[in-house]
C-alpha cells in the first residue's frame, strides 16, 4: 500500500517537475502540457539520420533512462523504503550517473551529425569536470556517516542536517547536479542557439520522448539525491517521512529552475575552468572540513 | 545458489570476451572504446555475481569515466576515428594469432593445475568488506598506493607542463 503511495507520488512529482521546466522556458502554466507532448512525440515520424550508428542510435536512450531509474532505485523514499537496498548506495548513485555521460557520448556520436557530435563531446568535458565535486560532496557525507549506507547516512543528519554541517559541500552538489542534469545555465552541450539542440538536435520521435522521461527522472533523482545526502531525509515534524521526503525533493527539484535562471551562462571553456580550478580544490577544502570537524 | 552464481558468472565471462575481441574487430574507435567500456563494465557485474560489491561498483563507475576519456583521446589522435576509411587495426596477424593461442593455452593450464581454495559459502557483509579494505590500504599495502599515486600526479604535472607554451618557446 505504501509503495503504491510512493509510486504514485514518485510519477506525480516527475510531472509537476516537467510542468515547472515547461514554465521556466516559456513562462507561463500549462498543466496539460506533459500529456500533450507525450502524445505528440509518442505519435511523431521517427527520422534516422543518414549513415547513422545503429547499436549507438538504439542503445544510447535506453542507456540513458536505465542509469536514471538505477540512482533512483538505491535511495530512499522513507525510513526501509528503498527499492535496492545496497550497502555501497552512495558510490552506486556516481556509478549510474557516470553513465548518463556515457550515454549522452554515444547519444552524440550516434546520428552521425556534427551539432550533436560536438553536443556530446562538450557534455563529456562538462560531466567529468562536475563529477568531481559530485563524488567529493557524496564521500564528505560519507565520512560524517561513516558508512555508504544510504539509511545510515540520513540518521547521522537526526541532530543536524548536512547542509548546516557542511554547506560548501551542498552548494557544489547542487551547482554539480545542475551541470549533471543539463539545467541551465549549463545547457551548453544541449544549447538550442548556437548547437540547434546539440545532442538531441537528431533525435524524434519515440527516442526523444525516452531521452525527455529519462532526464525528468535524473532531475528528480539528483533531488532525491540532494534531500537525503544534505536535507535530512525522512526527518521533519509532523508529517510522516515519505511525505517529508517528496516535500524536500519537490522543492529541491523546481528549486532548480529557478536558480538556473539567476545565475550567468558561462562560457564552455569557463565553465570547465571554474570546475577544475575553484570547483574540486573547494571540494576537497570540505572533506578536510569534514574531517577536522569528526576529529573534534 | 552457487551452481546458478557460477551459471551467471560464465555468461558474464562470455560477454566480456565477446566485447574484448569486438574492441580490437571495429574499425571506429568510438565503437572500440565503448566495447572495452561494456567489457570493463562486465568484469565489474562480475564482481558484483562474487559479492564484492564495493569493487563492483568502483570498477563499474570508474570504467564509464576513464573509457569515455580514451574515446575522446581516440577521437583527437587517429587518423580514421570514425572507421570511415576501412582503417584495419589488427596487423601481424599469423604471429598475433599464434601468440594468443599459446597465451590461451597456458592461462587453462594454470587455472586448471591451481590449488583453489573451496567456495567460500558466506562473505563477510559489505561494511566488513569495506573495512578490510580500507584497512589493507592503509596499512600493508599503503605505501604501493602512495608511490603509484604520487607517480600518476607527477606523470600529469609533466605532461601538463611540457603542454604550457612557455615564453622563449614562442620566440
Amino acid at each position: 500500500m505504501m509503495w503504491i503511495l510512493i509510486l504514485v507520488l514518485f510519477f506525480f512529482s516527475i510531472y509537476a517537475i516537467s510542468v515547472v521546466e515547461h514554465w521556466s522556458v516559456y513562462r507561463r502554466w500549462d498543466f496539460l502540457h506533459p500529456f500533450s507532448a507525450f502524445a505528440f512525440s509518442f505519435t511523431q515520424e521517427d527520422i534516422k539520420p543518414r549513415m547513422h550508428d545503429k547499436t549507438f542510435l538504439q542503445t544510447a536512450p535506453i542507456l540513458f533512462i536505465v542509469a536514471a531509474v538505477l540512482s533512483v532505485g538505491v535511495l530512499p523514499f522513507a525510513k526501509d523504503f528503498i527499492l535496492v537496498r545496497i550497502g555501497t548506495a552512495a558510490l552506486f548513485i556516481n556509478a549510474a550517473l557516470a553513465y548518463i555521460m556515457v550515454s549522452m557520448v554515444l547519444a552524440g556520436w550516434a546520428p552521425n551529425g556534427l551539432y550533436s557530435m560536438i553536443g556530446g563531446w562538450r557534455f563529456l568535458g562538462q560531466l567529468i569536470a562536475y563529477s568531481m565535486p559530485i563524488v567529493m560532496a557524496i564521500t564528505s557525507t560519507v565520512m560524517r556517516a561513516e558508512s555508504m549506507n544510504m539509511t545510515e547516512i540520513v540518521e547521522s543528519q537526526y541532530d543536524l542536517w548536512n547542509i548546516i554541517y557542511q554547506p560548501l559541500g551542498f552548494i557544489l552538489f547542487y551547482l554539480a547536479s545542475l551541470a549533471l542534469a543539463f539545467l541551465p545555465p549549463f545547457d551548453i552541450p544541449n544549447s538550442t542557439g548556437e548547437l540547434s539542440g546539440g545532442i538531441f538536435s537528431e533525435y524524434t520521435g519515440k527516442r526523444l520522448l525516452v531521452f525527455r522521461i529519462g532526464r525528468l527522472i535524473l532531475i528528480f533523482s539528483l533531488a532525491l539525491a540532494t534531500a537525503n545526502l544534505f536535507l535530512g531525509g525522512w526527518y521533519g515534524p509532523y508529517l510522516p517521512g515519505f511525505v517529508w521526503i517528496f516535500l524536500k525533493t519537490g522543492a529541491v527539484a523546481i528549486s532548480y529552475f529557478f536558480a538556473g535562471r539567476l545565475m550567468p551562462r558561462l562560457r564552455h571553456d569557463h565553465t570547465l575552468e571554474w570546475s577544475w580550478k575553484y570547483g574540486t580544490p573547494l571540494a576537497l577544502t570540505n572533506i578536510l572540513w569534514v574531517g577536522i570537524l569528526l576529529l573534534l | 545458489m552457487i551452481t546458478i552464481r557460477l551459471i551467471i558468472l560464465i555468461v558474464l565471462g562470455l560477454g566480456a570476451i565477446w566485447f574484448g575481441w569486438r574492441v580490437f574487430m571495429t574499425s571506429s574507435m568510438v565503437r572500440s572504446a565503448f566495447s572495452l567500456l561494456a567489457n570493463m563494465a562486465i568484469l565489474g557485474m562480475m564482481f558484483l555475481v562474487m559479492r564484492a560489491e564495493f569493487l563492483a561498483v568502483l570498477q563499474i563507475m570508474m570504467m564509464a569515466t576513464e573509457m569515455s576519456i580514451m574515446a575522446i583521446f581516440m577521437m583527437m589522435y587517429m587518423m580514421d576515428p570514425g572507421g570511415m576509411g576501412d582503417m584495419d587495426m589488427s596487423h601481424q596477424k599469423k604471429t598475433s594469432i599464434a601468440l594468443a593461442l599459446l597465451a590461451g593455452v597456458a592461462v587453462i593450464l594454470i587455472v586448471g593445475f591451481s590449488q583453489w581454495d573451496a567456495i567460500a559459502e558466506n562473505v563477510p557483509t559489505t561494511a566488513q568488506q569495506n573495512y578490510d579494505l580500507g584497512m589493507e590500504l592503509m596499512k600493508r599495502s599503503m605505501m604501493i598506493f602512495e608511490t603509484a599515486g604520487t607517480s600518476i600526479l607527477v606523470a600529469m604535472i609533466a605532461a601538463a607542463a611540457s603542454a604550457l607554451p612557455f615564453k622563449n618557446r614562442k620566440k
